[in-house]
């Protein structure tokens, strides 16, 4: 298995029920195991019974509704709905192996009904998913880097690591997107790219899908799909994780780096425009965005990780945020002036408090800021995971660009995710696929590897 | 050394990381606790800070937590403003606090070594002069050795001296923690906390279990712990059953085998022997090793169930006198300085609790 997040332990717990030696190589130290799934909180899967963690049901056709409206659909809609199907079985399968979970969190009352929370986040899960195959006999190597596929013509005898080749009758590339490979995202965003931060693991730079392309797989999904979100401009170059998000944008108004506002910050419940703020700003000069606030709506939503800067009038706010004190005033009064009268604001639901003659307008949640102190923070696009990978069959396989499988390579997680989701996301799925997948995968490779 | 204005700060970034992210919210009332405040002064830190039963299962599960730049290790950081707050309670230097009894709270073991052996010294004396020293050897029960008024005074008067210690620092600390005393006559939330306390609630890592010490969590920490608290009010249920045979129907001791006070006394030793003798083993594994002064609590707790069954064990025999000497003057040291050892964690963590419960209402 190479890849320790959800996926290759999925993979690993699932073959090591079936076939004796299963060995797992982790790109990370130990203290550092887990990919991006340490970062991760929830699965989104399909119940059709209520229970003490998913309030109320939710149906396959409503998730299969859900997948297909976000972006432009599924890219492979069979391997889809499998995908939606299986999921029903997770939660079950889950706690079997030891994950325990817990309410929705608070704040994310939206995700209560569709996603499962597991007790303690990502971090436990993997920790768990340990736990549970050290008991089945699994062995885990770290800080192990995979270079490349050793291939015999559609079959893998070993792959290339930091330290040797390594043998195998199967292997199961659960290794990630490659969002954490700047010089890679360069090829799409150009300049741009030196500018976004990677919220999940350094590690995730695609080596592994690189070498896939170059032994003749297909490649899946959008070369240019990423999600995305607004994040603290201060975070760290990579796994800032989910700490440094901002959730102030729908109460505020949001300038570039010219003190100008450019897209409707009221535009639908934040659940459901969270993250096409990463490109947002992506789009914007020098990748920089500008969220500001006042005293008013302070308490309204998760306070920022980083202290927002903080000044008693909007101009000197925008000194101390490095903008132009004049066009920032001028785009206040602005707003302000073209806020409709009447409105009731209703942070809950899609209010009517909108602004009328200025372009973008802000559909719903638009109050003057007028209130001091006033708060501002500035934002980049936080890259979460990108979509480009290799096209897999049914049992999980690579396909080659002709169309045949790799005999005995399988993909599972991030790395195929281009099968299924197209552009857009869905909370929680990410875990989903993660999970099918690699046990899918996982009983294929052990199936071969017997065979 | 860390300034408690340098902890306050530091536990104050970790908690605001902890406040964006929220992973941990199922793992004990901690996190709620954090969630339901905006700003956090010094007695919400505090208020954390003892409502954590550092089960360490946060730690165990944080992507943030070291060789991460973050560095959040929350049961670290609010153990240090935990340990810090139960000197910042005490009364100031005063008759409550007399300055020549400073090494006996202040440097450890050896003092309180020191100082138990005077005490027992003090009390082969009083043996010497009261009965003669020959009684220590001709005994027929606990007042020949030494007179009821004589031990009644041994006893109470460090045990009431404490009290009144705890209640100066428990007043400062509720203050601080939660507002007004009158707070405190809640019923209701007194016997929510005390259900909380005695099963240990915050200490399951919200059904996770405790990973301390190592990786693997289990519930052997609490039940330990348990085991210790448990021995230790079953003993005091054993002292109040001795002094109704005694002082109400009349009967004195020694009492026979088969009498409420020698199985709950018995009982209760023996659990808390071996919840310290467990504990001590759980410490031993523990990753940093404690400091010697980790194990007082313990070794205190361990010597003063020791030293009670050694009582019970020897006392048709010639070592009896001796055995109950050092008995008191272990209860008279470890009940002196209860308010300057770890004891008190007892105390804040269920005022802890109690604030928690009166603000969750």
């Amino acid at each position: 298995m190479i890849g320790g997040g959800n996926a290759g332990l999925a993979a690993a717990l699932t073959a090591a029920r079936l076939t004796g030696r299963v060995l797992v190589l982790d790109r990370g130290q130990a203290a550092m195991r887990g990919g991006n799934t340490r970062h991760t909180r929830n699965l989104r899967c399909v119940h059709g019974q209520a229970d003490r963690y998913s309030p109320g049901t939710y149906p396959f056709e409503e998730l299969w509704r859900d997948l297909c409206g976000v972006g432009t659909g599924p890219g492979n809609e069979k391997l889809a709905e499998l995908t939606v199907r299986e999921s029903e079985t997770l939660p079950q399968w889950m706690t079997e192996h030891g994950v325990r979970w817990q309410p929705p969190l608070t704040g994310t009352l939206h995700l209560g009904r569709t996603n499962r929370f597991f007790l303690g986040g990502g971090k436990a899960l993997i920790n768990t998913y340990h736990r549970t195959a050290a008991r089945l006999g699994i062995a885990v190597r770290y800080g192990t880097t995979v270079g490349d596929l050793v291939m015999d013509g559609d079959l893998c005898t070993a792959v290339v690591t930091g330290d040797g080749t390594l043998r195998a009758r199967a292997v199961v590339c659960a290794s990630g997107g490659f969002e954490a490979n700047i010089a890679w995202l360069r090829r799409y965003w150009g300049d741009a790219a030196d500018n976004y931060l990677i919220r999940g693991s350094r590690d995730n730079d695609g080596l592994v899908l690189a070498a896939l392309y170059a032994h003749g797989a297909a490649r899946a999904g959008e070369e240019r799909g990423f999600h995305s979100v607004a994040i603290d401009a201060r975070s760290p170059r990579f796994d800032g994780g989910i700490a440094t998000r901002l959730d102030s944008i729908p109460f505020g108004i949001v300038l570039n780096s010219r003190g100008s506002r450019f897209y409707d910050e009221g535009e639908d419940l934040w659940p459901k425009r969270y993250a096409i703020w990463g490109r947002n700003i992506a789009g914007q000069p020098g990748q920089i965005a500008y969220s500001i606030w006042d005293a008013k709506v302070r308490r309204l939503f998760l306070p920022p990780m980083y202290r927002p800067a903080e000044a008693g009038s909007v101009g000197d706010l925008a000194v101390a945020l490095g903008l132009d004190s004049g066009a920032v005033t001028s785009t206040v009064r602005e707003f302000n002036a073209a806020i409709r009268p009447g409105g009731t604001f209703d942070p809950g639901g899609l209010d009517d408090c909108a602004t009328e003659g200025i372009r973008p307008a802000k559909s719903h949640w638009a109050q003057p800021l007028d209130t001091p102190p006033y708060y501002g923070v500035a934002m980049r696009p936080g890259i979460t995971f990108t979509y480009l990978g290799v096209a897999v069959s049914e049992q999980a396989r690579v396909l080659r660009t002709d169309g045949t499988p790799m005999r005995n390579v399988f993909a599972a997680g991030e790395i195929m995710s281009g099968n299924i989701l197209s552009t857009g996301y869905l909370a929680g799925f990410g875990l989903t696929i993660g999970h099918v997948w690699g046990r899918i995968a996982g009983a294929e490779a052990a199936r071969h590897a017997h065979a | 050394m860390p300034t408690p204005d340098d902890l306050f700060a530091e536990a104050d970034r970790q908690l605001n990381i902890c406040n964006s992210c929220r992973y941990c919210e199922g793992y004990c009332a901690v996190f709620p606790a954090l969630e339901r405040r905006t700003v956090l002064e010094t007695g919400d830190i505090t208020q954390l800070a003892s409502l954590c039963h550092d089960c360490r299962a946060c730690f165990q599960a944080c992507m943030y937590a070291p060789p991460h730049e973050f560095a959040v290790d929350l049961p670290a950081i609010l153990t240090a403003v935990r340990q810090a707050s139960y000197r910042r309670y005490l009364p100031s230097p005063g008759w409550l606090r007399p300055a020549w009894l400073r090494p006996v709270w202040r440097d450890g073991r050896g003092a309180r070594a020191t100082a138990a052996i005077g005490v027992g010294a003090a009390l082969l004396a009083l043996v010497a002069v009261t009965e003669g020293i020959g009684a220590l050897l001709r005994h027929r029960g606990p007042y020949q050795v030494i007179p009821y008024p004589a031990l009644l005074v041994t006893v109470v008067l460090p045990t009431a001296w404490s009290a009144a210690v705890m209640l100066r620092a428990v007043t400062g600390y509720w203050h601080d923690t939660h507002g007004p005393l009158r707070d405190l006559a809640n019923w209701r939330a007194l016997a929510t906390a005390l259900r909380r306390a005695a099963r240990l609630e915050y200490l399951r890592g919200g059904g996770a279990e405790c990973p301390y010490p190592g990786d693997d969590p289990s519930p052997a920490r609490r039940r330990l712990h348990g085991a210790v608290a448990w021995g230790f009010a079953t003993c005091f249920a054993a002292t109040l059953a001795a002094a109704f045979l005694q002082d109400v129907l009349g009967i004195g001791p020694p009492y026979p085998l088969l009498s409420a006070p020698v199985i709950l006394g018995t009982a209760g030793g023996i659990s808390m022997l071996a919840g310290c003798a467990g504990l001590m083993m759980l410490k031993r594994r523990g990753d940093p090793p404690p400091s010697v002064g980790d194990y007082g609590l313990i070794i205190g707790l361990g010597l003063l169930a020791l030293t009670g069954m050694l009582t019970l064990v020897f006392r048709d025999t010639p070592a009896y006198g001796l055995i109950l000497i050092a008995h008191l003057a272990t209860i008279v040291i470890c009940f002196a300085i209860a308010p300057y050892t770890r004891m008190v964690h007892a105390v804040y963590r269920f005022l802890a609790i109690v604030a928690d419960v009166i603000e969750q209402a």
